[in-house]
């Protein structure tokens, strides 16, 4: 049976966890699928933002979780894209309020109901992280191409493989081709290879990435958006479709060139 | 190596992406075999204690590395050179 349910996560915090949740959820509804993203980051919840559904959060998973009522009435349904739905995380309890066989009982309910299921887990390796992984078929691990985060990605794969997971899939996010070129920067290859996993795709640095996110919009809804054109690739890749890597180079100018040979660049 | 690129690693020092490929390499070996961050040092003196009355031990070039074997398997070699007359 393929994959239903991700979880994606990554040890670090700000690593770009909810805003590629967020978009691979809009990409694979605006395809059709059916998808609900849950957000598992209890106390401080971030998807509703991405995705522009601030104002429209009645209940949450707290709420279902606690039997207020049933998660089908705390789903959110996305303003833009037809068959997404957010189920949002409670921004006033904290990461003891929802355990793993809660999370798990829930995606079970939702299971019958949708194509793909997204859980956005909390940054760290304490219990929000192991109750955001337990009901997952696949992990996705996000990594950004920084010391700190590889090693916490290095981390968390552990951690999963310790609780009985399948071997997490990489997606390196904010590779910057600039800095790569200068050596100042690791390329995905080279994190892929310190890691060891499989890739399952490549974000780029986008400079307009924060602008979407300040409206509230998924930039793989933007054609010309080149974080949301690699985010569109790497639903494909999870729908099974062999996409290829894409590779993000810099193209120097012969100026720069010579500027990097003689020290400088910015 | 391209010939601009060594001149300029010769002229600018090791590129900064190539000195994380090798501290995480280093850590990540660490992290997984669960091994104290201090190992190599406390090993370290451990064995200059030990040797310091081997005068055909060159004790300056003693090097411990954590190397894995397999996937499953790490292990700690200790390189003791041998002091040429």
């Amino acid at each position: 049976m393929a994959d239903k349910v991700f979880c994606i996560t990554s040890g670090k915090g700000g690593v770009g966890k909810s805003t590629i949740t967020g978009n691979l959820a809009t990409a694979l509804a605006a395809k059709g699928y059916k998808v609900v993203a849950i957000d598992a980051d209890t106390g401080l919840r971030n998807l509703d933002l991405i995705l522009g559904l601030e104002n429209r959060i009645v209940y949450d998973l707290v709420h279902v979780v606690e039997g207020v009522c049933p998660v089908e009435k705390a789903l959110v349904k996305d303003k833009r894209t037809k068959n997404l739905y957010l189920l949002p995380a409670a921004q006033t309890k904290d990461k003891s309020a929802v355990k793993p066989e809660d999370l798990m009982k829930i995606v079970e309910t939702l299971r019958k109901n949708f194509d793909f299921i997204f859980i956005d887990s909390p940054a760290g390796i304490e219990e929000g992280f192991k109750t955001a992984v337990a009901p997952a078929d696949a992990v996705i691990v996000v990594a950004n191409p920084e010391i700190a985060s590889i090693r916490d990605a290095d981390r968390v794969t552990g951690l999963c493989e310790a609780m009985g997971k399948q071997e997490p899939r990489l997606i390196v996010n904010r590779l910057d081709p600039k800095k790569v070129a200068r050596k100042d920067m690791l390329d995905a290859d080279e994190v892929v290879e310190i890691l060891g996993l499989e890739l399952l795709g490549v974000v780029p640095e986008d400079k307009n990435m924060v602008a979407y996110i300040n409206k509230g919009e998924p930039a793989v809804l933007f054609e010309d958006s080149i974080a949301g054109r690699a985010l569109r690739n790497i639903a494909e890749r999870i729908l099974g479709k062999e996409v290829p890597i894409e590779e993000f180079k810099y193209s120097e100018s012969l100026w720069d060139k010579i500027k990097k040979v003689f020290g400088g660049g910015d | 190596m391209g010939i601009l690129e060594r001149l300029r690693t010769t002229i600018f020092g090791e590129p900064s992406k190539d000195i994380a490929k090798q501290r995480l390499q280093v850590i990540l070996q660490y992290d997984r075999a669960g091994l104290p961050p201090n190992m190599v040092e406390a090993i370290k003196d451990a064995i200059l204690k030990a040797l310091k009355d081997f005068h055909f031990v060159d004790v300056s070039g003693v090097n411990i590395t954590v190397a894995q074997e397999n996937t499953d398997k790490e292990k700690i070699e200790i390189e003791i050179p041998v002091k040429l007359r």
